[in-house]
């Protein structure tokens, strides 16, 4: 009886100190000696890995007295931010994480990321400047530290079922693009009728649900509708402008112009030949080929002019690892002009200097290269992030609740009036 | 009891018209991994596919290490079962027949445990098994379901059957001598089938199916278990792969409900002998 | 006493002293990427008394609770009486019925994803006799019972099982005499039948709450918790506040809460068992 309660206190002494090293984080003197560093990113993707991999063996051949392997651990937890949450939260940090550009302002504020600023700097032919100011200040703090580097700026663009479009007698879309008539209420017009016509989903949001509801508020900036005000203290959905954009979205839900919401089930794809319109980023085109005749555009004007959004994903040094200048180091040497132009076979880059046709259409190998500068080279310098706030992922949910009945063809007003008095409080902070 | 024509007829309408919620997912989500992968989403909706093709099988053992991954799921599942039957029937053939100090306390303490939801108590356990450095090893999704909280129930049906079991066997067997240990393996077991049955097709179909633990623990793919690999069938962009996804689910299913069509016999059989009716 | 003790201490260890910690973390608020853990005392219950959200979710976890418990019990039941009978081919009905215990919880969501979408397979064949079927999953009033449907159609095999092992443990020869006695096949049903069954109820009663209020892959995969909050149940919510916002203290409170409705709900059924269930349990 007493070796079995000593077995009992034992392991609960275990898990006491475990919780209590989580607990407390260290900051431990730097470790001498080489050392072994971890990035965690959200791709298991071969080909990703692989590239990764080669920076990485490249990064130790030359640096091997400080680095003696990389290694690049999938979180393999389709919610990426909870399966990293889940994995630090159990005494595993890794040194360096891919961040996607929702968490990236609260990781910034809650001093999650290392500041890599004076190594990036001070990186020989680094060349920060480079990096598109557009991209990159998402990323900064007001002193000029640098926390990430958003290696994928990925815009949103309209795909274009040509052939569906066609069969309903509608109009080229590609013909209408840069012309004066290229606005959302004339594609929506089209959807509409091509819905009537031939039965098919007029313009679907694929990675929209009501969960993920920033896909919708973000395309409010072409009637001049944020989500909040510029430094995310004060709620903008009852706005005017957010109303109305709402409004215009519910009507064309109802008009048929865009599919009825139904939870989160999986929308229908583009790729199935049974979608109009798509707002989508490049990924989308990997499932596409030439079953139908489709085009890559940019986004359309909205009352308030043309206003083009770009996605990001950053890789960071995070505060709690154990090897911080190491990573560092690596991180200016994998994001360096020559590596990022390795990484840019597969995601649009934030540098300058790579954003030309050749280099990107490796990463889009299904665009033509006039699509390729209208809907990215001309769309990354001057693009918007996807709105992004401190709290969001405090209140995200409270503004699914408060967001859902416009959905479902609910009062606007009462919905954006219930939202903002769901989260000023927590906007106010 | 005869039953006149008419009544047979109208059981076996009742019957079939009952099934179709039951059926009609399952045909549906194996008739799909047929499909193109675009025609899932065709609108109306079919159910037999258009274009026949192989494309989402292949998928499921190219795109991952499906048949280890049901290897997998096979040993930790045959484990589990294993040593679930015996510690449980242990538990329950102690809580039934001896009288040790503490038994009710100890009883209120099982239940108690039983109610706890796994993702609450998910952290702590992580933590541990982190440290312990067993992270994306199977250990965590062996030795969970064998000593965790969900072997309560199967503590409560071999309880249960031992409870209604006649005492004479036992004080005979005691009155020759045989031990207690004895008279567990020796006669209770083997009049236990019922329970056992019971208890072991419940452990494996859990342990088989499982999803949640085998998220928090699991990285490599390699050690996936098939509950969870089933959901990572995504492509190089990162898009749902979707008839692939229901061809492993499919490819999971049958060969679990092939068995259960010859063994269920046994299997309800065996609970009406005094398993459940108390 | 060694006979008990490796599950029970397993049982100890694996399920009670986690939840010690869990009760620990709820009075912390810890940021775990931060790594910050603070000691807050009942500041987390005391937010919870004032959250609208998560008496919403309560009402939803019980709502769900109630529901889940009355279709799946009177479904099952309903079955096993179906196939308590000698007909030919009984055993592929009984098959048909267990075969979604078995398909993985995540499948069977994704594919009831399909098939209630607002032009899926169920609308589809509702418009073949003249109805137009509702937004299923995204209408209000009828996402949970969707929902419901999903996770019943999925567990209720189970339960037919056992009720029908129980069926066939009833003596036929008090049947028997009771139909000779007169008694009407219903009358029999009732005051020979259910009582005899009774521990069975009670045992599958207690475990169907048990399930019913620990329900999450079809929420997540189905409806995020939505419409508004109709679908947002207690594991769901407890899962949004550990992961999304990051909040490790205040979602140990929200499971603290849920291990005592959890708890309650177990003890009122095992504590009124008396009331209709006559032998020992």
């Amino acid at each position: 009886m007493r070796a079995l309660r000593t077995k009992v206190a034992v392991f609960a002494l275990t898990g006491v100190i475990a919780a209590s090293l989580t607990a407390c984080s260290g900051g431990n003197a730097a470790q001498s000696g080489p050392v072994d560093l971890t990035m965690a990113l959200w791709s298991s993707n071969e080909a990703h890995l692989a590239l990764l991999n080669q920076i990485g063996d490249a990064y130790v051949a030359e640096h091997g007295d400080e680095v003696s392997s990389i290694t690049f651990e999938p979180v393999t937890n389709p919610d990426y931010i909870a399966g990293l949450t889940t994995q630090i939260a159990g005494g595993d940090v890794p040194d360096l994480a891919w961040i996607p550009e929702a968490s990236g302002p609260e990781f910034v504020k809650e001093g999650i990321l290392y500041d890599v600023s004076t190594v990036l700097e001070s990186a020989d032919g680094y060349e920060v400047d480079d990096i598109l100011p557009a991209a990159l200040t998402p990323w900064q703090d007001d002193d000029g530290s640098i926390f990430g580097y958003p290696f994928s700026n990925s815009p949103f663009a309209l795909y274009v079922n040509n052939d569906l479009v066609a069969a309903a007698g509608q109009p080229d879309v590609a013909a209408l693009s840069g012309t004066p008539d290229y606005t959302w209420q004339t594609v929506t017009d089209i959807a509409a009728a091509t819905n009537a016509a031939t039965g098919a989903a007029g313009l679907n949001i694929p990675t929209f649900t009501p969960t993920n509801w920033s896909t919708v508020t973000m395309l409010g900036t072409a009637w001049g509708a944020e989500p909040w005000s510029e430094d995310g203290t004060s709620c903008g959905f009852d706005s005017p402008e957010m109303v109305d954009y709402l409004t215009w979205y519910q009507d064309q839900i109802t008009r048929g112009a865009i599919p009825a919401v139904a939870g989160n089930a999986a929308p229908a794809a583009f790729a199935s030949g049974d979608v109009a319109f798509s707002i989508a980023q490049l990924s989308q085109s990997g499932s596409l080929d030439d079953t139908f005749d489709w085009t890559f555009l940019p986004l359309p004007s909205g009352p308030e002019g043309y206003h083009p959004i770009v996605g990001q994903a950053a890789v960071s040094v995070l505060e709690r690892s154990e090897n911080k200048d190491q990573a560092a180091g690596f991180l200016a040497y994998l994001t360096n002009p020559d590596n990022a132009a390795l990484l840019a076979q597969f995601f649009p880059p934030p540098r300058e200097s790579l954003l030309n046709v050749e280099t990107l259409s490796q990463a889009a190998p299904k665009l033509s290269p006039e699509e390729i500068q209208a809907a990215i080279i001309d769309v990354v310098p001057v693009a918007d992030v996807k709105a992004q706030n401190p709290a969001l992922s405090q209140f995200t949910d409270k503004v699914r609740a408060a967001l859902d009945p416009v959905w479902s063809g609910g009062d606007v007003v009462e919905a954006t009036t219930t939202v903002c008095e769901q989260i000023s409080p927590i906007l106010e902070g | 009891m005869a039953q006149s024509t008419a009544t047979k007829i109208a059981l076996y309408v009742i019957l079939i018209a009952a099934s179709v919620p039951f059926l009609y997912p399952t045909l549906w989500m194996f008739f799909s991994s047929f499909k193109p992968a675009n025609e899932i989403f065709t609108q109306p909706p079919t159910l037999l596919p258009r274009e026949w093709t192989l494309d989402g099988f292949v998928q499921v053992f190219t795109a991952q290490p499906f048949v280890q991954q049901y290897g997998n799921s096979i040993y930790i599942a045959v484990i589990v079962t294993t040593a679930s039957i015996v510690l449980s029937a242990m538990a329950g053939y102690a809580f039934a027949r001896i009288e040790f100090p503490f038994r009710n306390a100890a009883f209120v303490v099982m239940l108690a445990a039983m109610m706890v939801p796994s993702e609450v108590t998910i952290i702590p356990i992580f933590t541990a098994v982190n440290s312990l450095g067993l992270n994306d090893t199977h250990w965590p999704l062996i030795i969970l379901p064998i000593f965790g909280p969900t072997a309560v129930v199967s503590v409560f049906i071999f309880r249960q059957h031992f409870l209604a079991f006649p005492k004479e066997f036992e004080e005979a067997a005691r009155l020759d001598g045989v031990s207690r240990v004895g008279i567990f393996f020796r006669i209770a077991m083997p009049l236990a089938r019922p329970a056992i049955a019971a208890v072991g097709i419940m452990a494996f179909l859990r342990s088989f199916n499982m999803y949640f633990e085998a998220l928090i623990f699991l990285r490599t793919p390699e050690n996936f278990t098939l509950g969870l690999a089933i959901t990572r069938y995504q492509d190089f962009y990162g898009e749902q792969m979707w008839t692939t996804q229901l061809g492993a689910a499919s490819l999971t299913v049958i060969p679990i409900l092939v068995v259960f069509l010859f063994a269920q016999k046994q299997f309800v059989q065996g609970l009406t002998q005094g398993g459940l009716k108390g | 006493m060694a006979f008990v003790a490796p599950q029970l201490l397993g049982v100890i260890i694996l399920g009670l002293v986690p939840f010690l910690f869990v009760i620990w973390y709820s009075l912390n608020e810890w940021r775990p990427l931060t790594g910050e853990m603070e000691f807050i005392g009942l500041a987390n219950y005391e937010q919870l008394s004032s959250d609208p959200t998560f008496y919403a979710s309560v009402a939803a976890s019980l709502l769900f609770g109630v529901a889940i418990l009355v279709f799946n019990l009177g479904i099952a039941l309903s079955l096993a009486v179906l196939l308590n009978q000698r007909l030919r081919g009984i055993t592929t009905f009984r098959t048909i019925f267990f075969s979604p215990v078995v398909v993985s919880v995540v499948a069977w969501s994704v594919t009831w994803g399909f098939l209630l979408a607002p032009n899926g397979g169920i609308n589809g064949f509702l418009k073949l006799v003249g109805i137009n079927g509702p937004n299923w999953l995204g209408d209000p009033s009828t996402a949970l019972i969707s929902v419901v449907a999903v996770q019943v159609f999925k567990g209720v095999g189970m339960n037919m099982v056992l009720f029908l092992a129980a069926l066939q443990s009833v003596p036929e020869e008090m049947l028997e005499a009771a139909q000779l006695d007169g008694a009407s096949r219903w009358r029999s049903f009732r005051s020979i039948t259910v009582p005899m069954i009774a521990p069975t109820i009670l045992l599958t009663s207690i475990l169907t709450t048990i399930g019913s209020l620990e329900v999450f892959a079809p929420v997540q995969l189905l409806t995020g918790g939505g419409p508004g909050d109709s679908t947002n149940v207690l594991p769901f919510l407890l899962f949004r506040t550990a992961f999304v916002s990051q909040q490790f203290g205040y979602a140990s409170a929200i499971g603290v809460v849920l291990f005592a409705i959890i708890l309650g709900l177990t003890l009122l059924q095992w504590f009124t068992r008396r009331r209709w269930v006559h032998d020992e349990v």
